[in-house]
């Protein structure tokens, strides 16, 4: 095993399962929810963007705001149908209704796309690098890149504009947050709008990296899960760095133990860090 | 304060039941332009429930009907926030403040031009004028500030947000008496300032020294009404909270 290989491979892992799990960061770091419909969320990006891009030929470029848009609007519609519950934090309907979602995504995308799988190539991941003996594809860097800008963005808006302020006041404290005027009932339509629109730009980053189907999701569900409570439920730099984390850690032991085994291993690490650290490994958006 | 001026606030009818039973019952509770109206009583007599009711908010659930009309407006279909788009501020009675965000960030968040028309929005300098304390503690978190500073700070927000009225729920409560004459100085202040203030208050030895009228609550009905001077002499305000004689 080539070890320079193996680091790459993490890199790209970790930044594509942060990618994943940003929406969820900000979902329960403002609301206080989960969305167990987020793995389907992610298979329908990854189909809308196949689906544009050889059924309707439009560019990649295209068809990833197309994914988006059609992921805030699914984000919109789940939480349009359970504002009373997130606003009365019922939390074992809220899992209940969005388990209901994910499955209903699943079987209209059957439905729409058929059970057989799909590659979705980009121009990008058709683009190989070689470098002596390491490989990645241009695909892989805008994964990377694309990541770091999102953080980036996201880090900044939560901490510096009036928009952020708003969705740590609701976060710390929505009662008090409607006594500085704030509707939170559009903060919280806003940020499953945008746990729509990032899952969906996931897809369509990370997708390209294996066949796609219309049964997967219960994979990003876990991951993104295990990268959220790693990194201190609602911290956006700890998803980052819990992603990038249990990236290199999965490529290191699928590569020298078994990647059979990789989803259980990360469990282990999980319940470890809970053990050790109740809180996660950072602090989180809204000081609860 | 005239008696013949149309109140800024007025609540008629209004009702709060928690599970069925009913909390509060005020038939009438007017408040009019630059008065500080005090609203004193026994644990439970109602008091939060109306200052609630009259936002239409509570951290329980309690079912409101009733009418809340400000400058003649009736307020009773809005939600929370629309009614402080209006100029209704309540400072609540606990968690007034966001512990996680600094003194700065707290007072970031102002009301818009818009949101605010013709109503006075403190700019910061106003509000370090009032509470030189706040300026020199506005890098700190509202979670490392004592008690006096977060009322402080969950006073200055409500101004930041251009109010109308101020709605205090027990300011003092929690503080050391000097504390208490601190802050009910500063309430003082803001209504000789222009400001329309309802407050909340258990303390009434303290509270009838600044308010210019005061409502007697018990029951979740207005017992007694009156001129603070008055009421100060009323034998049911005197023996229950003034140490059992009229002063």
């Amino acid at each position: 095993m080539n070890l320079a290989q193996q680091i790459i491979n993490g890199i790209v892992l970790g930044h594509a399962f942060a990618l994943i799990a940003i929406g969820w960061t900000v979902l329960l770091g403002v609301a206080r929810l989960v969305n167990f419909g987020h793995g389907q969320m992610y298979m329908l990006g990854a189909f809308i963007t196949w689906f544009a891009m050889s059924a309707w030929g439009l560019p990649y470029l295209v068809a990833i705001p197309l994914a988006m848009s059609v992921g805030v609007g699914v984000g919109y519609l789940m939480q349009r149908t359970m504002l009373n519950l997130t606003i009365r934090q019922d939390l074992v309907s809220v899992m209940i209704v969005t388990l209901g979602f994910g499955y209903v995504i699943e079987g209209a995308a059957a439905l729409t796309f058929g059970s057989t799988g799909q590659i979705l190539d980009t121009p990008l991941s058709l683009m190989d690098i070689y470098i002596g003996d390491i490989w990645f594809t241009w695909q892989d860097i805008a994964i990377v890149v694309v990541t770091i800008l999102v953080f980036i963005a996201l880090k900044y808006v939560i901490e510096n504009s009036p928009v952020g302020r708003r969705v740590r006041m609701v976060a710390e404290d929505p009662k008090l947050a409607q006594l500085a005027g704030i509707n939170i009932k559009r903060v919280y339509l806003g940020v499953f709008a945008f746990e729509g629109a990032t899952v969906a730009l996931a897809a369509a980053m990370v997708a390209p990296r294996t066949p796609i189907l219309t049964s997967m999701g219960f994979e990003e569900v876990i991951i993104t899960f295990v990268v959220v409570v790693l990194g201190g439920i609602g911290s956006v730099t700890g998803s980052y760095l819990a992603g990038l984390g249990l990236g290199l850690f999965t490529a290191f032991f699928g590569a020298y133990v078994s990647s059979a085994y990789a989803t259980a291993a990360m469990f282990v690490v999980l319940i470890a860090v809970l053990v050790l650290r109740p809180g996660g490994m950072t602090q989180k958006m809204g000081g609860h | 304060m005239t008696g013949a001026q149309s109140p800024v606030l007025e609540v008629r009818n209004l009702t709060a039941d928690y599970n069925g039973n009913r909390a509060l019952t005020i038939d009438h509770l007017a408040l009019h332009e630059q008065e500080l109206l005090g609203v004193v009583g026994a644990n439970g007599a109602g008091k939060s429930t109306l200052v609630g009711a009259i936002l239409n908010w509570s951290r329980g659930a309690p079912r409101v009907s009733g009418e809340v009309i400000l400058d003649g407006e009736d307020l009773s279909r809005m939600d929370t926030p629309s009614r402080v788009k209006k100029g209704l501020l309540l400072i609540p009675e606990s968690q007034l403040i966001f512990h996680s965000m600094s003194v700065a960030e707290n007072l970031a968040h102002h009301a818009s031009a818009a949101d605010a028309a013709g109503r006075h929005v403190y700019s910061l300098d106003d509000i370090y004028d009032l509470f030189p304390n706040l300026a020199n503690r506005r890098g700190h978190l509202g979670g490392q500030l004592s008690g006096g500073e977060r009322q402080m700070l969950g006073i200055a927000r409500a101004l930041r947000l251009a109010p109308r009225v101020l709605l205090l729920d027990e300011p003092s409560i929690g503080l050391a008496p000097k504390l208490v004459l601190t802050v009910l100085r500063t309430i003082r202040q803001l209504a000789d300032n222009g400001l329309t203030v309802l407050l909340i208050e258990q303390n009434v030895k303290a509270a009838v020294e600044v308010v210019d009228r005061m409502a007697l609550l018990e029951r979740g009905r207005v017992l007694a009404e009156g001129a603070a001077a008055e009421m100060r002499d009323d034998p049911r305000i005197a023996e229950a909270y003034l140490g059992g004689h009229a002063t």
